[in-house]
């Protein structure tokens, strides 16, 4: 061997070859390690070398030294406050209020900034619902275009003054006997009333002119005629089994529609199949409402002909119960059939029924009352225990006030909560009569048309910045409370008034003023109501804590005494004209109260899906064959509304002109068209300057001085061109049917005009496996078919090339799965939920132009369908979201992975690995992914290309982003984005179960749409967890899947809409 | 004339050509300057220019000044994506299976339809490289080594193939069109001077035209034309199958893969026809692009028209078959729908107007040809406008359906890839010899129309006598 490897010795160097022992050495330790040291004089740098390298540091430095970054400082508290844990939210009982609007919330603060709005569930007004203009009121503290502190007003410009200055000028043009008016909209806080008796005491000749917005001012006084209570009854829809409603949009917008949905949706869900039962629901409208949508029935009756439709259902009931019927003129022949239905189903639930009516006619307001005490439905449906106290207004109050405005025996007047000169129905008369009045002062914190008018402009704190309390229902109280220090130089009006009264109960010295006056008002008038408590403090820390103090009343018996034949003659007489409009008040921006608020700007109409706009709402007509087109004298316009164009209308309304783009909408009633209230701005916050049409001088004024929200007065002067329309679904439908042209055969538009080349109706083939649709009497058949389909659908899914079933048992059976269950009769269709999630996850708003050009980002949309008769459709809502498929085909198809599936069934997007090249939207058979077109949120690289909203870049400024909730990624230009099923709260939830050692529970997650929908139409959870409430939504048998049979297995389920029609009234 | 003349065979070059007047005829044109290809150079040229700005702007501004929108996603951009690698199926189908099929008319357009592909490709590759919505992130397609985990590119995803299909096609495409090229550039050099005979010395690599570089030259170039074959057929098949692994109802078909190739290979041969007919009117190469290449290529275009018309049809057929009401849906949408015109143009070109050339007479008309030709590609653009747009336009869910039509950016990009185009392919025309000298004086003894042909058969006849 030795030889051997001797004859084919090779060598690397001389060492090798003589093998000394220092080579031996070395090959025994392998490893060497030379000290580098010992190398250190040969590496060692010379002159030349290190002049280079300072050269090449010098100017690498100055390069990059000259990119200007800029230094955001971040200070850190000196002595932090313990309730502020950075990463930590705190939550604050509170209450949303905007004059008669009310609602029970809870503020999530994180590091001290009010960033979401979610629903107080210990009220029993609210139940723990919201509305989206409650959603919406973070946003409006955030708002640039508030009125930096006090000021003066010179021709409509705001010069910042102080306090003092203010104080002084007021105080000093108000003498003892001054003659003051107080105009508010409804002043719900028991507290501010107090304020406000202070106020008469120093200046006994103060006047309190209260009117609402959108008045309730004819149902105040026929309940003051009929029952001697100037209130709004306090309704129980939940108990009702039969409900009529004359244009009542309560689940809408009508006196409390948080309260009234949760009550309605309580009476519609189904929870067993086999026993259902639901609430019949009757509307007696012109235009759609929100409320009309979501009802069984829909009785067309024109504005003006309401009178003659409750002097009907009247008649009706009368001759029932055996009572002298009124006369009346005679209401439409297929309204008269449908209020005689009615009024069977209503006799026969005596006691268990409700009548509602929302229009402002006194006498409409009186039979209404008599309808229900025929009925038997006080102390049964409707109650005097706890009465809302939601609207208070009174319209011929403001008119009085104008008089004497003009008469010259007003000397000052403050505008608290209002703003008529944009809201009342004669505002140019109030401006007009306005000017004449020496002093005038508004608490306004934004500019309005009123404050546009005013001397002094004496801006209140925001909701959020505020103390208070509320009484939204007599003897249900909730408390505000500040959840920041006020942003601006700005004082609560309570706080202004006392200080103007010189009251001794204020003390000035003290760092919150009417914090304390608020707290002694509680001590003495709240405190001795109760005894739970032993000591005030601990009274007013549960209080603050609980955010609500509720005293529930004992039932009054009342008679009703109201003098029906009286009233008969005071109702609505039907005009004879051709075409009448009806004046409707939105979801989300109510009467111009919330035009302000670029969040509930672009959040669309429930109905017509408009965004940033009030269209005239009008009906279609059906030519019989296959196609469809504007009622009467719009007939040829919106030809081309799928391309996305409307065209205008100019109108004239009781000789007012006015241009305005149209919609088309079913159920409008032939005759009729709609406006909404509320835009047409002037002055206001930038988001709500000239848009749309102000439709409030087309309003008139009743003989009791009521407003009334139609006209009767109506011409169309022809077409004025086309208008980019903004809306985010056209009027594809589910089905609507119509008589063919020639024959009394029923078809089904949208399959007869699915062949018409261009001019036919753009409708869709309708057996589509969106919406699942029964009535409630062929409940049991539908469920067997469904559950057929369902079957026939799975067959399909099992025919893959992968084992679904096997992925299920080895990733999604462990651990958690997230699923959601939407039921779609609990659903209303409200938008709380929309704008909940735009609040919650920094979803921007692009504003006009992109929403016409379909850019909106809106990651929860609720989609909206027709379907049955084309004149006087059912409506079904979808919130519609992303599905979170297990099967997901956005995910496969991503080349770089950015959307990926989470262990626990979460389609999630990595926004820093998105390249944006929009597959995954395509794919989506959904459609709920939204791309990032442009720098929305002002997060990209490029300083100058921020999108504008209606002339702002909103989110350019560092307030608006105070708004931002901390959890969430802003999302830059170029990136997709979806709902990611509220992933920060999952992981919030899954932390908190860990920390505190237990499993996880349903109430440790839920989404912001979850916790915003006033109905709990959505359930969330933990699909793997056998006790989960979505485990249990998932067992009934109406539920299905959208799209199951293409296999992409969503984690989302429906449940099927029901609707408790009478099958003859089709 | 030794060799039998068959008088059936149509000679391929005209007019009696020597070797001499080939290289003159082919090579000059590389040598002058003229104003009219200065002009077309420099329209070209601000074409590509207002492209670029548009691009540049489309960079700045975001997507969002594009009108594509949440429901469609895609629009000008993968269409004319799918369009431009569409026309890029023609060079390489000429010059490697024709070359495998031993088809000796290929010889006259070969280059320029090779050229053609290159530039093609390159204005394709351009739309999926920008319609990112950062495309400053498009390196994340690569699946390089990284230190994110290591965090790889998404094999599922259809663009990834893309990605890959394309960059491999452009690649041997490339190749093949510059090995062909040597040959010619060696020609070129013998007749420069100067620095243009250094730079022409440069990019003909030493080619001395023995016998061992020919031996060389053939077999590489059967080897590229073999790797080539399965590329025409694999590229399309793969951009097909961006739409045909999708969900959606008219995008989740089987068929796409044959009818894409076909397709391509349709306005490919059509793109061909448009150049050459202004390419050989203008370099006066009449002789060399005869009627036979031009009746060659319209045979084709016939042949392909009928397939994809086929393909249509039984799409339709499927569509009814299947009894599912989404897919019924989508095509009654692509019919009757909002984008019906555009239903109608892609029927009308592709599938009416092609029939024409089933007349002699008009298969041989070169003023038919070149109008057909572009029919032929607005026809194509069209079926892709269909496929992706009408598609997207209306899926399952009606409330979310919308429409599409281009804003004045995506429209200059659109116009900026024709700038690129021609810019590129006036380059070309100007450095290198627009119909490859070597390959038609290799077929010049067998097509020749001093050989072949009836003229060549009664010569031959008059000279045995």
């Amino acid at each position: 061997m030795e030889n051997k490897t001797k004859k084919n010795h090779t060598w690397i160097g001389v060492d090798q070859l003589n093998k000394g022992a220092e080579f031996q050495e070395a090959v025994e330790r392998e490893f060497q390690d030379v000290p580098l040291a010992d190398n250190v004089e040969k590496l060692a740098t010379n002159r030349r070398d290190f002049l280079k390298y300072l050269g090449f540091s010098l100017g690498a430095a100055t390069v990059a030294a000259s990119c200007d970054i800029p230094v955001k400082r971040a200070i850190p508290y000196v002595v932090k406050p313990d309730e502020i844990v950075p990463g930590v939210a705190t939550y604050y009982a509170s209450s949303f209020v905007n004059g008669g609007d009310y609602c029970a919330v809870l503020v999530k603060t994180r590091e001290g900034r009010p960033i979401k709005i979610e629903g107080n569930s210990l009220s029993s007004v609210t139940g723990g619902g919201t509305s989206a203009r409650a959603q919406a009121v973070v946003l409006s503290l955030y708002d640039t275009n508030r009125f930096p502190g006090p000021g003066k007003m010179e021709n409509g410009r705001f010069t910042q003054t102080s306090w003092a200055e203010v104080d002084k000028a007021v105080k000093g043009s108000l003498s003892a006997n001054s003659r003051v008016a107080i105009l508010t909209s409804t002043v719900l806080s028991p507290t501010a009333k107090k304020v406000l008796e202070e106020f008469k005491a120093a200046y006994p000749d103060t006047k309190v002119v209260t009117y609402d917005p959108v008045s309730a001012s004819a149902l105040l006084q026929a309940n003051e005629e009929c029952f001697g209570q100037r209130v709004v009854p306090n309704y129980r829809f939940d108990r009702a089994d039969v409900i009529v409603s004359f244009a009542a949009d309560f689940l809408g917008t009508w006196i409390s529609p948080v309260e009234y949905a949760r009550q309605y949706a309580a009476n519609r869900k189904i929870e067993d199949v086999h026993k259902a039962k639901m609430s019949r629901h009757y509307q007696v409208e012109a235009a759609m409402t929100l409320t009309g949508s979501n009802a069984d029935h829909r009785v067309l009756v024109k504005p003006s002909e309401q009178g003659a439709a409750i002097a009907a259902l009247y008649n009706e009931i009368a001759r029932k119960a055996g009572k002298p019927t009124v006369s009346a003129p005679r209401v439409n022949d297929k309204a008269a059939a449908l209020l005689k239905q009615a009024a069977e189903d209503l006799w026969a639930n005596r006691g268990k029924s409700l009548v509602v009516c929302g229009t402002n006619n006194k006498g409409e307001q009186v039979l209404v009352n008599a309808i229900n005490d025929m009925l038997g439905n006080y102390g049964q449906t409707i109650s005097f225990a706890n009465p809302s106290l939601q609207r208070q207004g009174n319209d011929p109050d403001v008119q009085q006030l104008i008089k004497d405005m003009n008469s010259g025996s007003v000397d000052a007047v403050f505008v608290w909560g209002a703003n008529p000169a944009y809201e009342l129905p004669n505002a140019e008369a109030f401006a007009e009569a306005f000017k004449k009045v020496k002093l005038k002062v508004s608490f306004s914190g934004m500019p309005n048309e009123t404050t546009a008018l005013c001397d002094y402009v004496a801006p209140t704190h925001h909701l959020l910045e505020s103390w208070g309390d509320a009484e939204p229902k007599r003897g249900m109280y909730s408390l505000i409370q500040p959840t920041i220090a006020p942003l601006f130089d700005t004082r609560q009006a309570e706080e202004t008034l006392l200080r103007w009264a010189e009251s001794p109960n204020l003390n000035i010295e003290a760092e919150q003023p009417y914090y304390e006056y608020l707290k002694a008002a509680w001590e003495r008038d709240m405190f001795p109501r109760q005894t739970k408590y032993a000591t005030f403090q601990n009274f007013w820390d549960m209080s603050l804590h609980d955010g609500v103090f509720e005293l529930e009343e004992q039932e009054p018996s009342v008679a009703f005494a109201g003098d029906v034949q009286a009233a008969a003659a005071k109702i609505t007489k039907p005009a004879n004209s051709e075409l009448e409009i009806q004046f409707v008040e939105t979801v989300h921006i109510g009467n111009g109260q919330y035009t302000d608020n670029p969040w509930l700007m672009e959040m669309p109409d429930p109905i017509n899906r408009c965004v940033w706009d009030n269209y005239l709402m009008v009906p279609v007509v059906f030519d019989g064959h296959r196609h469809f087109d504007c009622d009467g004298p719009f007939a040829g316009f919106n030809q081309e509304e799928f391309y996305g164009y409307a065209d205008q209308a100019e109108i004239e309304i009781a000789g007012r002109k006015a241009v305005v783009p149209v919609v088309r909408q079913f159920g409008q009633m032939r005759g009729t068209v709609g406006l909404a209230l509320g835009y047409g701005r002037t002055v206001a916050g930038k988001a709500g300057v000239n848009v749309g049409v102000n439709a409030n001088p087309w309003l008139t004024i009743d003989a009791d001085g009521n407003t009334q929200y139609f006209n009767t007065d109506v011409k169309v002067l022809g077409k004025a061109g086309k208008y980019e329309m903004a809306s985010v679904q056209y009027h594809h439908t589910m089905g609507v049917t119509g008589k063919l042209e020639g024959s009394d055969e029923v078809i089904n538009v949208d399959e007869q005009a699915v062949t018409t080349i261009k001019e036919g109706y753009q409708g869709a083939l309708v057996d589509r496996t969106i919406i699942r649709r029964a009535n409630l009497p062929e409940l049991d058949k539908f469920v067997e078919e469904l559950k057929e389909e369902r079957r026939e659908a799975e067959h399909l899914n099992q025919q893959t090339l992968y084992p679904y079933e096997e992925y299920k048992e080895k990733y999604y059976s462990q651990g958690h799965h997230w699923g959601m269950h939407i039921d779609l009769n609990a659903c209303i269709g409200c938008g709380a939920c929309e704008v909940a999630c735009m609040a919650e996850n920094n979803v921007p708003v692009v504003g006009k132009y992109e929403v016409f050009r379909h850019h909106e980002m809106t990651w929860l949309r609720i989609d909206r369908y027709f379907y049955g008769d084309y004149e006087n459709p059912n409506v079904v809502y979808q919130p519609m979201m992303c599905q979170h498929c297990d099967n997901a085909p956005c995910e496969n198809v991503c080349p770089v992975s950015a959307t990926n599936h989470s262990s626990e069934g979460l389609n999630q997007m990595a926004y820093n690995r998105c390249i944006g090249t929009r597959y995954c939207a395509n794919n989506c058979p959904y459609k709920v992914r939204r791309f990032n077109w442009l720098d929305y949120t002002t997060a990209d690289l490029f300083p100058i290309n921020e999108n504008e909203v209606n002339g702002e870049a909103i989110y350019a400024d560092n307030l608006v982003r105070m708004v931002l909730n901390p959890d969430v990624t802003v999302r830059e230009r170029g990136v997709m984005e979806k709902c990611s099923f509220c992933v920060q709260r999952i992981q919030e939830g899954k932390l908190t179960a860990k920390r505190e050692g237990r499993k996880l529970e349903d109430h440790d997650v839920k989404t912001a749409c979850q916790t915003a929908c006033p109905t709990g139409a959505i359930t969330f959870g933990d699909t793997n967890n056998e006790k989960s409430a979505v485990r249990k939504q998932y067992e009934s048998e109406l539920n299905y899947i959208v799209l199951e049979e293409i296999g992409v297995r969503p984690s989302v389920q429906y449940k099927a809409r029901v609707t408790n029609k009478v099958e003859e009234l089709g | 004339m030794s060799q039998p003349v068959s008088p059936i065979r149509e000679p391929l070059i005209t007019g009696h050509k020597t070797y001499h007047d080939i290289t003159e005829d082919l090579v000059s044109p590389t040598e002058k300057t003229t104003v009219s290809w200065a002009l077309a150079t420099m329209a070209a040229a601000l074409m590509l220019g207002y492209g670029v700005f548009c691009l540049i702007w489309t960079f700045w501004v975001g997507i969002g000044s594009w009108n594509v929108n949440r429901t469609i996603g895609w629009g000008y951009d993968i269409t004319n994506f799918v369009w431009w690698i569409g026309i890029g199926h023609a060079g390489t189908l000429i010059s490697a299976i024709l070359l495998l099929f031993r088809q000796k008319w290929r010889t006259g357009v070969n280059r320029a339809a090779e050229a053609m592909t290159i530039f093609a490709v390159m204005c394709a590759g351009l739309f999926p490289a920008t319609h990112t919505g950062r495309p400053w992130f498009d390196f994340f397609m690569f699946p390089y080594p990284n230190t994110r985990g290591p965090l790889w590119v998404n094999f599922n995803s259809p663009l990834l193939w893309d990605l890959f299909a394309i960059s491999t096609y452009f690649t041997v495409s490339l190749l093949f069109w510059y090995t062909g090229l040597v040959p010619d550039l060696a020609t070129v050099r013998d007749r420069a001077k100067g620095l243009r005979r250094k730079i022409y010395a440069f990019f003909a690599m030493g080619w001395t035209g023995s016998a061992k570089h020919w031996q060389r030259f053939e077999s590489l170039s059967l080897i590229l034309a073999g790797l080539a074959t399965p590329l025409v057929l694999s590229v399309h098949t793969i951009v097909s199958y961006d739409f045909a692994t999708s969900v959606l109802p008219g995008w989740h078909t089987t068929i796409f893969p044959p009818y894409f190739v076909a397709g391509a290979i349709f306005s490919g041969f059509a793109m061909v026809q448009t150049l050459m007919t202004i390419t050989r009117k203008l370099l006066k190469l009449e002789d060399y692009i005869t009627i036979a290449h031009i009746e060659s290529m319209n045979k084709v275009i016939l042949l392909t028209g009928w397939i994809v018309g086929t393909a249509y049809l039984t799409e339709l057929f499927i569509a009814w078959y299947s009894g599912y009401i989404y897919e019924m849906f989508a095509f009654y949408n692509r019919v009757f729908g909002p984008y019906y015109w555009a239903y109608i143009g892609m029927m009308g070109c592709n599938v009416l107007s092609p029939n024409i050339f089933w007349v002699k007479k008009f298969r041989r008309n070169v003023t038919i040809t070149f109008f057909m030709s572009i029919f032929v590609n607005i026809g194509m653009w069209f079926e892709r406008f269909v496929i992706i747009v009408t598609t997207l336009a209306r899926d399952y869910l009606p409330s979310s359906w919308s429409y599409y039509w281009p804003s004045w950016v995506e429209i200059g990009i659109y116009l900026g890839t024709f700038g690129l185009f021609f810019t590129l392919y006036l380059i070309f025309v100007k450095v290198a010899p627009v119909v490859a000298v070597a390959e038609v004086k290799a077929i010049l003894k067998t097509a020749g129309d001093q050989y072949v042909g009836v003229e060549a058969a009664k010569k031959a006849e008059a000279t045995a006598h």
